[in-house]
């Protein structure tokens, strides 16, 4: 049974930009002490992931309006060029096939590029899809293989119970409890919440995020496009719409010193006009279309930037998944942690989530769990 | 975007009754006002002006627009409230202490802060989705009239009124003052209902006289001009292969190139929502009307309300709002006395009665429900910027009857317009399926900017 | 069709719309000038279907054109921006395909 208080995708599911990144993104190339290990095992995730977008339409047997065109991630000067350089090299060893182009040749590819761009790094598979479609498409999909998905019902209590969990749930039609032997938390920013319901520390934190949408306009924009060193992420819906992010802030509701997520998270213009200075410095002609809407939406960041995926040492049969981007990697976690959970090539899928395991913070929950 | 921000003790959103009321208030107590509209000149929709440009015969005659005229004067003579026309706000920000404006235009981005705002943005035609509502020259009873009346142009041809608000009596007298021909006046309520609830409410309707007296000289006009009045019998379908050319009433085809569709108003809710404030269903015709006291403070501290934006209840009305929203505020910045402040509600409160009993019997009279819901045809598009029929909605909401959620997975209200047009009905198609009303289900959320702007203009 | 009963209008302006001179007058919305002229249909929905303006009051979206005389080019609502001589229109200019 999955149990959602609202509807499918109505969290950050829906409310995401849709990227299907996988280069090394940004915000780790911001990370001091650089990438490590960690970086190679995320460059694996990720090669898993493009194989798993590549026929997530067929598998669902539905449009997700998937379109894999290529990703350009854009540099406007000598030192960004070096970053992009160097982070291809370490890409190609991890075995991402990305390559660095020049202007002419970003521009030849990508003729709505400034003339400011003077380099990019390309990879084909990269590309987005459309959030709106995804987590419905997973909810019918589900439904059809025999799991029972309640909308508007809320877990409000869970409890090991020596030989299995007790979780106390309200549905529209009242209050009931389910037992289980294993149950995973994948409530996105709220998975920190339902840990504590089971007495355990989960280092997931909120973050408001803003995301704009323009007037649809017709077709020129097949790709992908980032920025090495400024927060941008552009793509054209298939309807479309400019989609604009990157990751600018949005700020978060508070009531007595804690984080309110039962609202969305409010606009900082600033933020809003920074991303848009951002996007129509890399694509002039957005400059010229309209924005019909700008949005917040809130995921999840853990202390080290990766996803939480997996088992917690602390209270075995109780699992994790969130936190990353998981959006691009979502897909990935869920067959993974799916695995795990059922004991099919549980030591494979081990092996490949160790990156994300719950265990790293598991010195959180020396004193928790009971 | 310009970095000189101008700032006020007030700025009110909307040059109508309302926001005319309020700053006459405000000025004479010495408050440093701006009112922004979108349109060029003040009045707000009821007194929508044609452009300084032209020499107009006085277009508005009735009685019930003198008071609404006399006023106007009153503020356009102020010299020290400025008026900011020809500019939408886009956004509400109260996160640096004061309530911060972005204003767009043709010309840009400006920005204007304030220590109090009043949002008094009105209200603006039910969309009401028929089959052939999107067919050129199908419109607005309210938009038709603002075209006669503000710019003297009418469609060319036969124009059809057809709806469930006796505003469209005159706005059809209008079209024929301006040399227009009207098809027919269509109301879609039996004559009986009509005249039940107008005995009913005989006492609230001649209190009312004014208004009474402009429907029923307009009545008599059209009977004049050979214009059939004609009740009970339901517009159906608006037929057209480029534009209108024919319109369903009852079993009858009438010929007609332009149809004003008129079944009430929705108070603009965008704003309101995008700064938080608590708003209700308006019933019967619908959309989110702000909730306030006694002195039309609205939940969110600064903020005022006043008009149609608390509820659609007419212009005298709107005014009275305006005056009270105007002294709650000068006691709110201490520019006025407690018991003046208080004269002035209590004076505004005793004529509210009155015209709220007519409000609500109008309200009665023009309740769109039962057009609504035998109109509801699934090959109808209801979001019309996005182009989702009724039926793929309804198709959704099997799945999941969550408005939201709807939304999410038809596109039905994610286009230009924001929802405006469409969420009423999705409310209302979704109330119906989970069988609550409309008040127990959450609506859209309303987001920055409330118009569309220029992204180019947004930099920096 | 503009109404002749006790006005008098500002001076006449030429605009032109999808290539086409509209005459119009200072004062005019675009959109007044359009209905005048009888241009009634101001795009296409997603299946060719044409689409006129409906709330004439900025709310609806229904009457964005694109104006082309100015630099940058903008898109604008007919129903709020008013007519100047010269003005350079173009209508339908979001296709499908
Ligand atoms: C603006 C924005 C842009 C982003 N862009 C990208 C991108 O381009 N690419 C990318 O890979 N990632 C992106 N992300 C991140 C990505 O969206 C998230 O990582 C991902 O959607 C998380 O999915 P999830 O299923 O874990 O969480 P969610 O989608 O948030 O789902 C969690 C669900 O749990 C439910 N829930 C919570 N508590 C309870 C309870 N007690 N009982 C029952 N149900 C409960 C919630 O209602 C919610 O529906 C973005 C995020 C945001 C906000
Ligand atoms: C098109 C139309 C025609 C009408 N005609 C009549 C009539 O003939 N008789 C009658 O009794 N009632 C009429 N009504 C009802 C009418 O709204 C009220 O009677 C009266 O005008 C309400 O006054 P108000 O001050 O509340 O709002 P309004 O008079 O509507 O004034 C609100 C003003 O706010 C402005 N505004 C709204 N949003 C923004 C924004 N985001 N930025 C800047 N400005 C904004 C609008 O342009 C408008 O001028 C009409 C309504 C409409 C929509
Ligand atoms: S006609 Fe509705 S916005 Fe202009």
């Amino acid at each position: 049974m999955l149990v959602e208080q609202a509807s499918t995708g109505s969290g950050a599911s829906g409310q995401n930009a849709g990227s299907l990144h996988f280069q090394i993104e940004r915000r780790f190339l911001e990370r001091k002490g650089g990438l490590g290990l960690e970086g190679e095992q995320t460059a694996t995730l990720s090669r898993i992931a493009i194989d798993d977008w590549s026929t997530l339409e067929d598998r669902l047997g539905v449009s997700l309006h998937v379109h894999m065109n290529g990703g350009l991630m854009v540099a406007e000067n000598a030192d960004q060029v070096a970053i992009l350089k160097a982070k291809a090299d370490r890409e190609r060893a991890m075995g991402l096939s990305v390559e660095t182009i020049d202007g002419a040749e970003a521009r030849r590819r990508a003729p709505y590029l400034s003339e400011g761009i003077v380099a990019a790094n390309f990879m084909a598979a990269e590309g987005h899809a459309d959030t709106r479609k995804i987590a419905p498409a997973f909810a019918t999909a589900a439904t059809a293989a025999g799991a029972e998905i309640q909308i508007r019902t809320r877990l409000t209590k869970l409890e090991w119970q020596g030989a299995s969990f007790r979780a106390e749930i309200i549905g529209s039609e009242g209050a009931f409890t389910v037992g289980a032997k294993k149950v995973l938390v994948a409530a996105g920013v709220w998975s920190a919440r339902i840990a504590a319901m089971a007495n355990l520390h989960l280092p997931l934190f909120p973050v408001g995020l803003t995301m704009s949408a323009s007037e649809r306009t017709p077709h020129f924009l097949p790709h992908l496009v980032q920025h090495v060193a400024q927060r941008l992420s552009m793509k054209q819906t298939e309807a479309g719409n400019i989609l604009i992010g990157g990751g600018w802030p949005s700020r978060l509701h508070r009531v007595d010193g804690i984080f309110d997520l039962s609202r969305p998270a409010e606009l900082i213009i600033q933020s809003l006009r920074n991303n848009l200075s951002v996007a129509t410095k890399t694509v002039p002609r957005v400059a010229d279309l309209n924005l019909i809407r700008t949005w917040t939406g809130v995921t999840a960041v853990t202390p080290d930037q990766l996803p939480i995926a997996g088992e917690f040492p602390t209270m075995p049969g109780l699992f994790c998944a969130a936190g990353g981007s998981a959006f691009t990697l979502g897909p990935t976690f869920a067959r993974l942690v799916a695995d795990q959970m059922l004991e099919r090539e549980r030591d494979e899928a081990d092996r490949l989530l160790a990156v994300a395991s719950p265990a790293r913070f598991d010195s959180l929950n020396g004193f928790m769990g009971r | 975007m310009t970095n000189s921000i101008h700032h006020y003790d007030v700025a009110i959103i909307g040059g109508g009754p309302a926001g005319q009321a309020a700053a006459l208030v405000l000025d004479q107590n010495g408050a440093r006002i701006a009112v922004i509209d979108e349109q060029q000149r003040p009045g707000g929709q009821i007194l929508r002006q044609p452009p300084q440009e032209f020499a107009m015969a006085q277009s508005m005659k009735g009685k019930s627009y003198t008071s609404l005229k006399s006023q106007l004067r009153a503020f356009e003579a102020l010299n020290r409230c400025d008026w900011i026309g020809g500019k939408s706000v886009i956004g509400i920000d109260r996160s640096g202490g004061t309530v911060d404006l972005t204003l767009a235009s043709g010309d840009g981005i400006t920005q204007v802060s304030a220590n109090r705002l009043l949002i008094a943005s009105g209200c603006y035609d039910l969309p009401i989705p028929i089959p052939g509502w999107t067919l050129p020259g199908a419109m607005g009873a309210g938009g038709l009239q603002a075209l006669v009346k503000a710019q003297a142009v009418v469609p060319d041809g036969r124009v059809l009124l057809a709806g469930t608000h006796p505003l469209m009596l005159i706005v059809a007298t209008q079209v024929i003052a301006a040399g227009g021909t009207v098809a027919e006046v269509a109301f879609d309520q039996r004559q009986s209902f009509l005249a039940r609830l107008l005995i009913k409410g005989a006492g609230t309707a001649l209190r009312n006289f004014g208004l009474m007296l402009d429907a029923a000289s307009a009545w008599a006009t059209l009977r004049r001009a050979g214009v059939p009045v004609t009740f009970g019998q339901r517009l159906s379908v608006i037929e057209g292969l480029n534009r209108v050319s024919s319109a369903r009433i009852g079993k009858r085809t009438v010929h007609c190139d332009a149809v004003g569709l008129c079944y009430g108003f929705l108070p603009q809710s965008d704003l309101p929502r995008l700064a938080g404030l608590s708003v209700r269903w308006a019933q019967p015709t619908g959309g989110w009307a702000a909730e306030h006291d006694g002195w039309m403070r609205s939940s969110v501290s600064q903020i005022f309300v006043a008009g149609e934006t608390s509820g659609v209840a007419g212009a005298p009305a709107a005014l009275l709002e305006g005056q009270i929203a105007g002294a709650g505020i000068a006691l709110d910045l201490g520019l006025i006395p407690m018991d003046e402040a208080e004269a002035i509600r209590r004076d505004a409160a005793r004529k509210q009665i009155r015209v709220s009993r007519f409000a609500a019997l109008l309200d009665r009279i023009a309740d769109p429900t039962s057009a609504l819901t035998a109109l509801r045809d699934a090959n109808t598009i209801l979001c019309r910027c996005e182009d989702v029929t009724i039926g793929a909605v309804e198709t959704a909401l099997i799945q999941d009857s969550d408005p939201n959620s709807v939304k999410l997975v038809t596109r039905c209200g994610m286009g230009t317009c924001q929802g405006r047009g469409c969420e009423h009905m999705l409310l209302r198609l979704a109330a119906h399926k989970r069988g609550v009303g409309p008040n127990e289900l959450r609506g859209f959320t309303s987001r920055f900017p409330v118009r569309p702007t220029r992204i180019g203009d947004l930099i920096g | 069709m503009r109404s002749q009963a006790d006005i008098t209008r500002g001076m006449p302006v030429t605009i032109e719309v999808d290539g086409q001179m509209i005459d119009s007058f200072s004062g005019e919305t675009l959109l007044a000038a359009l209905v005048a002229a009888g241009h009634m249909r101001l795009r296409n929905d997603q299946e060719g279907q044409p689409r006129g303006f409906w709330c004439n009051m900025g709310t609806c979206s229904e009457c964005f054109v694109s104006r082309l005389d100015v630099t940058p080019v903008r898109r604008i609502r007919a129903c709020l921006i008013t007519v100047e001589d010269g003005m350079r229109i173009a209508t339908r200019s979001i296709s499908y395909d």
